[in-house]
């Protein structure tokens, strides 16, 4: 009896208690990832806490409208130098509404010769995608964009 | 492990080049979320975790893959060309098993 109550309450409550707890939730709720992380969690854990700033040189290509969420193209482009003490870091890409965010997270050398990357993303519904980029001397740059989905792309 | 394709664009290129490595690996990319219409049972994560670039043997780039990315991945990154050789793309996933494919870098001449 106890039980029951306290998974509804649970059940009431996913949203805040769904990263926390997952264990308690995967018996009766909806499947819920092992690796369920939200957009707040991630940036604490990749930047520390340190300052974030929305910057244009970080150039994001998405589409407006996604006819398929499953399979969402993503290019970005930081307007930035890669020699040996001055480059693009990493770039890390967010679908920021999804269970879990991380889509991938991309470290770069001077090798590279310029600070791209693209790929393909599923987004479970409309929301803002967003590339946080590191630079190699520790600061942190990030846009975003909004991409509407029409299918969702999580099956 | 499924089939993978790395392709080098432009075709035709020489030292000083910045070209465009292209890496798309064969492989279903399941989030752990979804259930078997029929069964009703979750089918497991099964997804790529890690790649890894290198050229000539020196890793160029490394990328921490996720579940959210799309099956079938396509990867793809700069690499400015240095010399002949090859680019090898390595990659693991979350239930051990491994592949990698190369394509060999031949610049033309200046």
């Amino acid at each position: 009896m106890k039980r029951r109550t306290f998974l509804k309450t649970i059940a009431a409550t996913a949203p805040l208690v769904a990263v926390s707890t997952p264990t308690l939730l995967s018996a009766k709720a909806t499947p819920k990832s092992p690796n369920a992380m939200d957009l707040k969690t991630a940036l604490k854990a990749i930047t520390g806490g340190k300052a974030v700033t929305d910057s244009d040189k970080i150039k994001l290509v998405v589409p407006e409208i996604a006819e398929n969420g499953a399979v969402v193209p993503v290019k970005i482009h930081v307007t930035h130098p890669m020699e040996a003490n001055n480059y693009v870091k990493t770039i890390h890409v967010f679908a920021t509404q999804n269970v879990n965010v991380r889509c991938a997270d991309v470290h770069l050398t001077p090798a590279n010769g310029k600070g791209y990357f693209a790929t393909r993303v599923k987004l479970a519904k409309s929301q803002d995608v967003m590339a946080l980029v590191e630079l190699s001397d520790g600061t942190f740059i990030k846009t975003q964009k909004p991409v509407k989905v029409t299918i969702g792309g999580c099956g | 492990m499924g089939k993978a394709i790395v392709k080098i664009k432009p075709k035709k290129y020489k030292v000083g080049d910045i070209v465009k490595v292209d890496f798309i690996a064969i492989h279903p990319m399941e989030t752990g979320m979804r259930k078997d219409k029929k069964s009703g049972k979750i089918i497991p994560a099964k997804y790529i975790e890690d790649v890894e670039f290198f050229y000539n043997g020196k890793l160029f780039t490394k990328m921490d893959i996720w579940e959210s990315t799309s099956t079938n991945p396509y990867l793809s990154v700069n690499l400015k060309i240095t010399e002949p050789g090859e680019v090898k793309v390595t990659y693991k996933d979350n239930t051990g098993e491994t592949g990698e494919k190369a394509k060999k870098i031949k610049p033309k001449a200046a």
